[in-house]
């Protein structure tokens, strides 16, 4: 039986000389779930553009159902059965679930067809929800509803479209181990249906968990495509990278000393005015990482925006040695040894359209070693962002090169060089290593272990658990805006465990400390 | 005191009503068209100077053909046809769309005078003799009745055009496939264009409505409240009506109410001007609307910090 | 900081556009005039034919830098302001009452105290819409906007009926300020006046301020990504003040520098646009100095040339604004500008 899909020796050459792709190929069969795995930049994202629409190929063919075909754009796509649900969900906020799931194809009636068929549209949509099991309000605004029902929503866009062949873009990054559970749940439904899934992922416990094949990219060519059942982990890991990865950070066991950031009954609120974060307590000594783990969402960007001075807490202390934090501004409080890695560096932790010399110079401008009076002393400056692009191994070609050329890696270890250079006694460090490829995530991981060696006390924040069940030595589970638990990340701690804490089916009395 | 009496007996004799309604329509009209563009994602601020070359075009041609019809489709034709041009630079060519309406001004108010210049050799203004107006239209029977028949009759057609334009508005944004893809192309362009939606053809369409209502308000300008067209004659209409937008908090009824304000601060002002030995100085007055513009982008500031307190 | 190929490329793209947008109003001059040629040569010639237009180009360019100065400050704060020609009436207004009803003082102090209140009145008035978008997040391209027709009427009101000078007849202004404190000729028998080594030196400053200072790096910073400004702990609402302040100096300093080199008092409606062009000399200039400097002698060029082809042929001078339009449409493409690059630099990187 001929593949559904049949992607043959796809290159792409973007105009600026770029090759995302050189040689890819890529065979679907109908009513698999096929997985392709693949590390940043290996063009995976590329290969679906293509695929879509969105790009086109600089040579290469595809064929679908059978006949050669080449799509000039999405509608194309989608005209012959095919749908994507893209990795930063594509709602428009104030339109609701049932105008976001019909947009493009809404039900006219009138003259002409041209005004909206409300009561069709309504019956409609209730029937893809009632035939699918995707529960989601069709009537609330888009951007009122929480992440796992906006992912639904995008697989009812998808479905209204009549799409045989659906494909997800690292959908479970924003999910919990539950939510995910849930969706590969209605995944596997959607294949009993009749659907074809391709789906895009780097996380290896997922493609054993739910693929029937899995195709493995690595620097724009298709390395191997394997039955999923007569492969394992270690392998497919070894083909995405070339190399054995350690998927265990080498660590000692901690020893911590004196307290160093310690807070007590924080509560602070987010931008609408909700409560965010409500009496949370914990503190970090000096040698040790605390993980925060938690559902995007749950109040973590609040925690650390609080912590640094960037939000105004409601009620509460934040002690940072002999220092209250709370009421200092975000300049008062870079001015002690206190080093932020933000959760967002493309907007937060970086100036894209800035050279690498005047993002590393964040803090140090106000350094009276950089100036003589009001003015800046530029050479001193080009050799100190010389030497910390040196040792944290940021490649790009000077000191003068616009961060936005660089890669996701590159970018964040330029963050990173610029917060860990001040030193500091506290690194409140949130995703650190969210979209970067592994060889910069293990070069991060390490760099973090090191200043907990030296004697820092490191607030470590992230979505990926396996992050934090690798470096944490304590972990606190936050759950709507309240620790719901603190465990000591020993060995026999599981990731379903915490996973019931962090859907807050579990509680576990935490003594203020 | 005079003025106040003169103002007193004008309001009651309904005059300032009738005012009103006149200046209200070219700022309620540019307004309704800065909405959809904006809606849009594709916010317009050369409406002054496609105000402008309709107002020119829309006289000339009236002047020329003998036909009012004629030079309003002329300057709508004229002020959409603009609209492209500046769609295609905005869109096509990349250029801010704030710079590119800033150069729709600046050619709106040049181009006129080169026009005016290089047609009739004329340099401040073209007064045609015999140029038809667009319509009164006067209502059998209803005009005969007191009150009613000075509110009701005797208006611009192209007042009526503007009031019937909000409800045009209020259908089109909400009641038709093409609003929900133009509200969705302004919000989430990268999710309409992923569901095949033809974004950059959505905010054409958007900068030509933009046009078509710019072009109605500047034809009213010259055809319809008076019957001449001189340079710069919008005299910030086009800016006024994009603090109309803001003020309507981007949605037709909103419009509405906020160009009311805004056409009673002008009426105003002309009424006091033509009072002689009026003690309030003229220069004062017309700063009303611009004023009461910053005033209540401060109240809605001010309120809108407020709201997120008490949700606090 | 841009590297040396970049830079050029990004000259020659902005030449490109100045070479493309000349050859725009050409052809409309070819289509509507009798007399095409002359027309041209008018246009392009005769502003360089003589030491008197050359004089009255560099007179022209003066007011151009300071406002597109005062832009380019605002623009890279990313402030949309369009407020210069505001507080340039508002400067030049409280710089002329300083000059004309302070009686009595010697040169050297009279002098400073005129163009300080000049500077100060500007940016005071730039820090009203400073504090509206800083503080209360108001729209600062309307509120600007608003405050120019507010600025504009109130000193019309004040020089037509307080401070009018008796013997202005019907076009109001106020008394002549006294001859010693205006600004003269740098070169006798050259009509260019001082006000240029005033605009040059404004243009080193605020080079030095924007690129060497530590105000300079948090303002830039502020303009490109405010939340990164933020989370570095930069007060952002301080920075967009500061920087409408600053521009608001600057445009108040064009307003009086243009009365005491051209005008010799305060005239009612004396700026005609002289802010408005400033945000196309920006626009140009990249809101860089340096290009300021440029882009407004080339400005003052194309506007001394619009003269004198309106002396020499039958094309009004308005020609000169279809060139105008064109040139900041084209300046401002990013679409051109990718494409530029794109087609010099591809091939030459690696795989990304």
């Amino acid at each position: 039986m001929p593949a559904l899909l049949e992607m043959k020796s796809i290159h792409k050459v973007y105009p600026n000389g770029t090759v995302a792709n050189r040689g890819v190929d890529f065979s679907v069969e109908e009513g698999e779930i096929h997985a392709l795995v693949g590390e940043n930049g290996a063009g995976k994202s590329t290969l679906m553009k293509i695929l879509f629409g969105l790009e086109a190929p600089t040579r290469g063919s595809i064929s679908f159902k059978g006949q050669s075909v080449s799509f000039q754009g999405p509608r194309d796509a989608i005209k012959h059965g095919m749908g994507m649900v893209h990795q930063h969900f594509m709602l428009a906020p104030s339109l609701t679930v049932s105008e976001n799931i019909v947009l493009g194809e809404e039900p006219a009636k009138g003259v002409l067809s041209l005004f909206r068929d409300r009561a069709k549209e309504q019956e409609r949509v209730a029937g893809l929800i009632r035939d699918y099991g995707l529960k989601v309000d069709p009537e609330a605004r888009a951007d009122t509803i929480p992440v796992g029902q906006k992912q639904r929503v995008e697989i009812l866009k998808v479905l209204y479209r009549g799409a045989k062949l659906i494909i997800l873009d690292e959908p479970t990054a924003v999910l919990t181990p539950q939510e995910t559970d849930e969706l590969f749940d209605s995944l596997k439904s959607l294949v009993r249906q009749g659907h074809t899934i391709i789906f895009i992922t780097h996380k290896l416990r997922e493609v054993m968990q739910i693929s029937h094949r899995v195709t493995v990219l690595r620097g724009g060519q298709s390395i191997a495509t394997l039955v999923t059942k007569e492969t394992h982990q270690e392998e497919i890991s070894r083909l995405m990278v070339g190399r054995e990865v350690l998927f265990r950070v080498q660590k000692t066991p901690a020893r911590p000393e004196e307290t160093v950031l310690s807070v007590r009954g924080l509560a602070a609120l987010d931008d609408k005015g909700v409560p965010a974060i409500r009496q949370v307590s914990f503190r970090v000594r000096a040698g040790e990482i605390l993980g925060i783990a938690g559902v995007e969402g749950n109040g973590q960007t609040q925690l650390v925006e609080t912590i640094t001075g960037l939000r105004r807490a409601v009620s509460g202390e934040i002690r940072y040695l002999d220092q209250e934090l709370r009421n200092l501004s975000v300049a008062q409080i870079r001015a002690f040894q206190i080093g932020h890695i933000p959760e967002d560096r493309q907007t937060s932790g970086a100036c894209l359209t800035s050279t690498i010399a005047d993002n590393l110079m964040l803090d140090h401008y106000r350094n009276p070693g950089f100036k003589i009076g009001p003015l800046l002393r530029k050479k001193k400056i080009r050799q100190f962002a010389k030497s910390a692009m040196e040792m944290f191994d940021v490649r790009a070609a000077s000191e003068q090169t616009m961060a936005g050329a660089l890669s996701g890696g590159n970018l964040q270890k330029v963050v990173v060089a610029r917060e860990l250079s001040k030193n500091p006694k506290l690194l409140v460090a949130s995703q650190p290593t969210r979209g970067v490829d592994i060889g910069a995530i293990e070069f991060i991981h390490r760099e973090i272990i090191k200043r907990r060696d030296a004697g820092a006390a490191v607030l470590l924040v992230s979505a990926e658990l396996s992050e934090i069940m690798a470096l944490s030595d304590r972990i606190a589970v936050l759950y709507n805006g309240e620790i719901v638990a603190l465990l000591d990340n020993t060995p026999d701690l599981t990731e379903q465990e915490l996973g019931y804490y962090m859907l807050g089916i579990k509680t576990q009395e935490v003594a203020s400390q | 005191m005079v003025v106040w009496q003169t103002i007193w007996s004008q309001i009651m004799d309904l005059t300032l009503i009738v005012v009103l309604l006149r200046f209200m329509t070219p700022i309620l009209l540019t307004a309704l068209g800065g909405l959809i563009s904006d809606i849009g994602g594709v916010i317009n601020i050369g409406l002054e100077g496609l105000m402008l070359l309709s107002a020119f075009t829309s006289i000339a041609v009236a002047s020329g053909t003998d036909s009012w019809l004629l030079g309003v489709l002329a300057g709508v034709a004229a002020s959409v046809l603009i609209c492209y041009g500046m769609g295609f630079f905005a869109i096509r060519l990349k250029v801010d769309i704030i710079i590119a309406g800033f150069a729709v001004n600046i050619f709106g108010s040049g181009f006129t005078i080169f026009l005016m210049s290089k047609i009739y050799g004329l340099t401040g203004n073209y007064n045609p003799t015999g140029a038809p107006k667009i319509p009164l239209v006067d209502i059998p029977f209803v005009q005969d009745v007191p009150v009613l028949g000075k509110l009701l009759s005797g208006h611009s057609l192209m007042e009526w055009i503007a009031f019937l334009s909000v409800v045009f508005c209020i259908v089109l944004i909400y009641r038709t496939p093409y609003g929900v893809h133009l509200r969705a192309v302004g919000e989430a362009p990268q999710a309409a264009r992923s569901l095949g939606i033809p974004v950059e053809r959505v905010q054409y369409s958007a900068l030509a409505w933009s046009g078509v209502f710019a072009g109605l308000a500047g034809a009213f300008l010259s055809n319809g409240l008076t019957n001449m067209f001189v340079k710069d004659m919008t005299a910030g209409t086009g800016f006024l009506a994009l603090a109309v937008v803001l003020l309507g908090n981007r949605n037709p009824a909103g419009i509405l109410i906020g160009s009311l304000i805004f056409g009673l601060a002008s009426a105003l002002t002309t009424i006091v001007q033509t009072i002689p030995g009026s003690p309030v100085p003229s220069q004062f007055i017309q700063m009303i609307p611009y004023v009461v513009t910053i005033a209540a982008l401060v109240f809605f500031a001010l309120r809108k910090k407020r709201r997120l307190e008490i949700a606090a | 900081m841009k590297t040396g190929k970049a830079l050029y490329l990004e000259l020659a793209g902005i030449a490109a556009a100045v070479f493309a947008a000349l050859l725009c109003g050409f052809i409309v001059i070819l289509l509507t005039s009798k007399e095409p040629l002359s027309a041209i040569s008018a246009l392009v010639m005769d502003p360089l034919a003589n030491s008197f237009n050359i004089g009255t180009i560099l007179n022209k360019a003066v007011p151009l830098m300071l406002t597109g100065l005062a832009i380019s400050v605002v623009f890279q704060a990313g402030v949309f302001s369009m407020g210069a020609e505001g507080q340039l009436y508002v400067g030049g207004f409280l710089g002329s009452l300083a000059a004309v009803y302070v009686p009595g003082l010697p040169v050297w102090v009279h002098l400073p105290l005129i163009l300080a209140c000049a500077v100060l009145g500007g940016a005071l008035f730039g820090a009203i819409p400073g504090a509206l978008k800083a503080y209360w997040n108001a729209d600062e391209i309307v509120t600007t906007l608003m405050l120019n027709f507010i600025a504009i009427l109130t000193t019309s009101y004040l020089v037509n009926n307080v401070f009018k000078d008796p013997e202005s007849g019907g076009y109001a202004r106020m008394p002549y300020i006294d001859p010693g404190l205006l600004l003269g000729k740098i070169v006798p028998g050259f009509s260019a006046h001082a006000g240029l080594l005033v605009a040059l030196g404004a243009v080193a400053v605020v080079y030095m301020l924007l690129y060497h200072t530590s105000i300079g790096y948090e303002l830039r910073l502020v303009g490109k990504n405010p939340q990164f400004a933020k989370y570095g702990g930069i007060a952002t609402p301080r920075v967009i003040v500061l920087s409408i302040v600053i521009s608001g100096a600057l445009a108040g300093l064009a307003g009086i520098v243009e009365i005491l080199g051209i005008h010799s008092t305060y005239k009612d409606n004396f700026s005609a646009g002289l802010g408005f062009d400033g945000i196309i000399i920006a626009l140009l200039a990249r809101n860089h100095p340096i290009g300021v400097l440029a882009a407004s002698l080339f400005y003052a060029y194309l506007q001394v040339g619009a003269q004198t082809m309106q002396v020499g042929s039958d094309m009004p001078r308005e020609v000169a604004v279809i060139i105008q339009v064109l040139l900041v449409l084209f300046v401002s493409s990013q679409a051109i500008f990718a494409y530029i690059k794109q087609k010099f630099v591809s091939g030459q990187k690696a795989v990304g």
